[in-house]
């Protein structure tokens, strides 16, 4: 066979592989979207014989929502909490790295570990913590502690590739043109670096707010969304779940669209315009 | 990187003090959330009763535990067993989707398109994930009701809900994009020119990808087969929620233990899965050393 029929040959075989995976990951879930809008007699997989609203309707009920709101509600403040400080203690983290302060090799693996740790692991961890030293289990403190130790290290990384990226002349101008390093940092080196700030954001967002391993430990009787939704599903398997699992979905894919257009714009910005300048 | 370049201003002076200070809260979380909790499983571990006392004293009680029962051991195997099996498929499957990715796909705007549609299911709940597969599974499940469209199969087969295929499918849809991230991010960074050298050298294909492009993509083999395996050991929603109360893996026994009450054997149970997970790390390392000898 002649080399670049063979190099056709890999390409379609490589190329068809990559695609029979794509749907293989994508499939459940528009499946799982496809079944939450199943009718009421329908059970939990196809066939479907009708189309209906009912298990939004059935998940909006006083009953449901009543059991819901709450870990809703705790899961998104905890998002929001795990994103700013993903991204604030992560810009300093990796600023302090590009000093190469003694110890700065240990520090990046020590952060690293973060990722590396499996989550079960760090959960039952601080619940063992927590029991032993008779501090109260609560998403807002031990969960938030155990989350951050795995969304900071995405972030340092983010920051890190950041920092290697972007044009330090800029930087090195606004200082010999007499700025402090203060005020050089936060009007020239902190927009260009904006993205990767924003990227940090995502991580800590998102992953927080679908964790559970890490929660099911570290959480008390205050549960987050995840764990209120497998023990439904530990309960029973009703179309329900479908209904709250595509609404989560939708909510998860909704942040990462926007994180995508603010990433954009900023980065569009930090092209277009001189900083410094206004 | 020239000798100059590390005389450049910068807004962080070279090993300031204030880097220490930037620092320390990250060290600090990281310490505290981390470091600390994994100790404390070490040492609750020896614990002699489950009561919880700070001068509880040290022995090995738990562990002989671990051998009274050939359960524990057989669980050991299995979790072992499954995690290499994960790391079969996901390094041939990721290398493949990398590859193409990476090197066949010409046009930059379609790349990207595929790396997203690759990561995006990342940022959703893995447990959303794993409930989405149920439909597919059981008896009745899409799977099955295909296969007979297919016209493969007569009668629906229960081998996929309650099984190790099942969990087996719904690991590798999670896990794959681990193997082939790291793969995807160092194949990048290999400039096509030495690859068109070995090219006008007359080297072979074949021989550009085994000498070439293999041992320049090793250390994104290794980050993504660490990743695989680290994730694989320690998974236990995948296997509650698709295997049913049917099959367990140390993780499952972790979670069992925990919510009886039996912390000083659940930390036992973590020790071992730890243990694993450093033995696996050390071989990974030799491993993929000797290669890199080899191929140079």
């Amino acid at each position: 066979m002649h080399w670049r029929t063979r190099q056709k040959a890999a390409k379609i075989i490589l190329g068809g592989i990559t695609f029979f995976f794509l749907i293989f990951q994508w499939f459940p879930l528009f499946t799982m979207g496809v079944l939450s809008f199943t009718g009421p007699d329908d059970g939990t997989t196809f066939p479907m014989r009708s189309l209906s609203l009912h298990w939004y309707r059935e998940f909006l009920r006083d009953s449901f929502v009543d059991d819901f709101k709450p870990p809703m509600y705790r899961s998104l403040v905890l998002a929001v909490i795990c994103s700013v400080t993903t991204a604030g203690l992560a810009l300093a983290a990796a600023q302090a790295m590009r000093s190469r302060f003694a110890g700065s090799d240990l520090f990046f693996y020590l952060i690293l570990l973060g990722i590396m740790a499996p989550g079960i692991l760090v959960g039952l961890g601080m619940a063992v913590v927590a029991r032993v030293l008779g501090i109260p289990l609560a998403w807002y403190s031990t969960t938030l502690a155990v989350h951050l130790v795995w969304t900071l290290p995405f972030g340092l990384l983010l920051l890190l590739a950041a920092f290697n990226r972007f044009d330090r002349e800029l930087e090195e101008a606004a200082l010999t043109l007499g700025a402090n390093r203060w005020s050089a940092f936060w009007r020239i080196t902190f927009p260009l670096v904006l993205p990767g700030v924003i990227g940090a954001a995502l991580f800590g967002f998102t992953l927080s707010y679908d964790e559970f391993a890490r929660s099911l430990f570290a959480t008390g009787s205050e549960q987050t969304l995840p764990l209120i939704i497998f023990a439904q599903f530990d309960r029973q398997l009703q179309p329900t779940l479908y209904a709250i699992g595509t609404t989560t979905t939708v909510i998860s894919l909704g942040m990462v669209g926007l994180f995508a257009l603010l990433f954009r714009i900023v980065r569009r910005r930090a092209q277009t315009t001189s900083p410094g300048v206004n | 990187m020239p000798p100059h370049q590390h005389h450049r201003m910068s807004t962080v002076r070279e090993r300031a003090s204030v880097s220490y200070l930037l620092a320390l809260p990250a060290t600090l979380w990281m310490i505290g959330g981390l470091i600390v909790p994994i100790l404390f499983i070490v040492w609750v571990s020896f614990w002699t009763t489950r009561e919880f006392a700070l001068d509880n004293p040290l022995s090995l009680t738990h562990y002989i535990k671990l051998f009274d029962k050939p359960v524990y051991l057989k669980l050991v195997g299995h979790t072992v067993l499954q995690t290499m099996v994960l790391m079969g498929i996901t390094l041939v499957l990721g290398y493949c989707m990398a590859y193409f990715i990476v090197g066949k796909v010409q046009r930059d705007g379609r790349k990207y398109l595929l790396i997203f549609l690759l990561i995006i299911p990342f940022w959703t709940s893995a447990l959303i994930r794993t409930i989405a597969w149920i439909p597919f599974l059981g008896v009745n499940g899409v799977i099955n009701q295909s296969l007979i469209f297919l016209g493969l199969i007569d009668e629906p087969i229960g081998i996929f809900l309650y099984s190790r295929t099942g969990i087996t499918l719904a690991q590798v849809s999670f896990y794959t994009l681990m193997a082939t991230g790291p793969v995807v991010y160092v194949m990048r960074n290999i400039p096509p020119s030495v690859l068109q050298a070995a090219q006008c050298l007359k080297a072979s294909p074949f021989h550009v990808f085994w000498r070439i492009t293999v041992p320049l993509t090793l250390p994104g083999i290794l980050i993504g087969q660490l990743l695989v395996f680290l994730n694989v050991m320690a998974d236990f929603a995948t296997a509650a929620a698709i295997g049913g109360n049917k099959f367990a893996y140390l993780g499952n026994l972790v979670l069992l233990l925990y919510d009886s009450g039996q912390l000083p054997f659940a930390s036992v149970i973590a020790v071992v899965m730890m243990v694993c997970m450093l033995a696996g790390v050390a071989m990974m390392l030799k491993v993929v050393d000797i290669r890199r000898l080899g191929a140079l």
